[in-house]
């Protein structure tokens, strides 16, 4: 498409765009900034630049053992829904019945389903089998929500992933189960890791279920967090909270990263438009 | 779409027309039955505590209908429709720009809508919480400066939680519509300016019916996620936006009453149920086809 002139109407939406891009960072840059202040109320910018906060968090023993609970049941998480959403997807992908699309839908519900309808639900089924305020109640609720959006990557990637490459295996003798073992996991993957690490993420960052199916048993980082901005706001929040976006950032790269260099050669570019579909 | 339909027919043999099919039905078994016994279950609990509890009838759906439990419901169908409603208007302009961006500015653009689209939503309604609120550094700087003797009021009211909400919600709006505008054939828009027509007719008449499934889309999704939210009302909302979750929550935590909570949940089930199921079930390529046929 050729390039066509710059005139008004074009110079007012890329500065609306941009105006609306500052308004998605700047709240997590302007808490960034915060966090490195010096003052026990927060300031910004701060007048006096310090690592306090970040100190304050890694000596507490309470946040680190919050954290640690959190890093367990995503770990958890990712495992189970990672085995989950992709054997999913590979049912979804390779089945042509009725049902699969029934079934496709039924799965990845979750993701619109409002998480305190399910929170509270499975606190009430969870009570009486003493699962509330477990770590293991979390980690089952946290998977609930976490294997679609393996099911939505992997699934893409399975769908643009070239047959003729299982064809030749097979033609060449390998059995169904060797197939998929050594040609088809090996193609889709970056989508599985990337797949593992959205639930990760969704697991880390989860507060609505750990509200409620941990109770005051098992306080996750979130629920912590939760706790410290309803009732006294103190700076090592803005400490941590800055913490948790280099996470996302890290994670977010890493996923990105393995789409690009260990990806196959016919191996999709899995894009974010498959996240709603 | 399918991966099935690629497979080459004429092959003949069964081993072609099948890559791999070791039981595939058998691959649904871990999803379903795992879903079956920590979704399904308890969602169909719900709905029978929420006529059974404390005695069978529909008791609990009564209260429902009383004002209170109605303001909740106006409450929340109003900010969520506020949010759609500007989460869309921000974001179809960034959509149509990312589009036509080049290459290198595309990646930028879509790690700053990224980054904020995983950072954890608790984060991002903190950050709304510390720039907004009575302490925060709105107030702090306007009081520095001299500007206002006093604190102003700018959380725990209906603005409050929508800024925060917009923020939230954005990026689901921003990622379905840059779906579908990425996907439209842009010699159609060539066509209309090469007939005659203005670049803003072009725009309007071609260009803009073409994305209405992302409109429709993006606004459907942004609309339901708002509905069931409960983190950004609950930090950022006065008493004033009491909404339905927020509602559960307090039948649950405080209440201890088991039907109404049940009775609630099953509310905001039937809402996101019905939208869910009208917008997968409304065929995208349907959608476009009518808008084409005009």
């Amino acid at each position: 498409m050729a390039t066509e002139p710059l005139t008004f109407s074009r110079a007012m939406l890329w500065t609306f765009a941009g105006l609306t891009v500052l308004f998605l960072l700047v709240p997590i840059l302007i808490i960034i900034i915060t966090s490195f202040g010096n003052t026990t109320y927060m300031e910004f910018p701060p007048r006096e630049w310090s690592l306090r906060w970040y100190r304050a968090y890694f000596q507490s023993e309470r946040w680190i053992s919050s954290t640690a609970l959190s890093l367990q049941i995503a770990a958890g998480t990712t495992a189970l829904a990672t085995f989950l959403g992709t054997t999913a997807a590979l049912g979804i992908v390779r089945t042509r019945s009725r049902m699969t699309r029934g079934i496709e839908l039924f799965l990845l519900s979750p993701l619109v389903t409002p998480t305190i309808v399910l929170a509270v639900g499975l606190y009430f089924v969870f009570a009486p089998l003493q699962l509330v305020g477990s770590a293991f109640g979390i980690f089952l609720g946290h998977t609930v929500i976490a294997t679609p959006l393996v099911i939505l990557t992997v699934g893409a990637a399975l769908r643009t992933i070239d047959p003729s490459l299982e064809l030749a295996a097979r033609s060449l003798g390998a059995g169904a189960w060797g197939c998929l073992w050594h040609v088809t996991l090996p193609m889709i993957r970056p989508a599985i890791l990337g797949g593992g690490a959205f639930a990760f993420l969704t697991s880390f960052d989860e507060v609505v279920l750990a509200i409620f199916v941990g109770g005051p048993g098992a306080t996750t980082l979130p629920k912590r967090m939760w706790d410290g901005i309803r009732f006294e706001i103190d700076p090592t929040l803005t400490a941590i909270a800055s913490l948790l976006v280099l996470l996302t950032v890290i994670v977010l790269s890493l996923a990105a990263f393995s789409r690009r260099f260990l990806a196959h050669a016919n191996a999709p570019r899995p894009d974010i438009h498959n996240l709603q579909r | 779409m399918r991966a099935g339909r690629r497979v080459p027919q004429p092959a003949a043999t069964d081993l072609a027309r099948r890559p791999w099919r070791p039981r595939n039905r058998l691959f649904f078994l871990p999803a379903v039955s795992f879903f079956g016994l920590l979704y399904i279950y308890p969602l169909g609990c719900l709905i029978w505590w929420s006529l059974f509890s404390p005695s069978f009838g529909l008791d609990n759906y009564r209260t429902l209908a009383t004002p209170a439990y109605l303001q909740a419901l106006l409450n929340t169908l109003e900010i969520s429709s506020v949010v759609t409603l500007f989460s869309l208007l921000l974001s179809y302009p960034l959509a149509y720009a990312l589009t036509m961006a080049s290459p290198a500015v595309q990646m930028i653009l879509l790690g700053a809508i990224l980054v904020p689209f995983w950072t954890s939503i608790l984060v991002r309604s903190f950050a709304w919480v510390v720039i907004l609120g009575n302490h925060g550094l709105i107030n702090q700087g306007l009081l520095a400066l001299g500007l206002i003797d006093r604190p102003v009021q700018l959380i725990y009211n209906a603005l409050g939680v929508q800024i925060a909400m917009v923020h939230v919600m954005l990026p689901f709006m921003v990622i379905p519509l840059y779906g579908v505008m990425a996907r439209i054939d842009r010699s159609l828009v060539q066509a209309a300016r090469s007939l005659g027509a203005t670049r803003r007719q072009a725009f309007w008449n071609v260009f803009f019916p073409l994305s209405m499934p992302g409109v429709i889309a993006g606004s459907a999704l942004v609309f339901l996620l708002a509905t069931g939210f409960y983190i950004t009302p609950a930090l950022l909302g006065g008493s004033g936006q009491i909404t339905i979750p927020m509602m559960i929550d307090m039948a649950v935590n405080e209440l201890l009453n088991l039907g109404m909570g049940s009775a609630l949940g099953v509310l905001l089930l039937a809402v996101c149920g019905t939208i869910y199921v009208v917008l997968t079930t409304l065929p995208r390529a349907k959608l476009a086809g009518d808008v084409e046929a005009r």
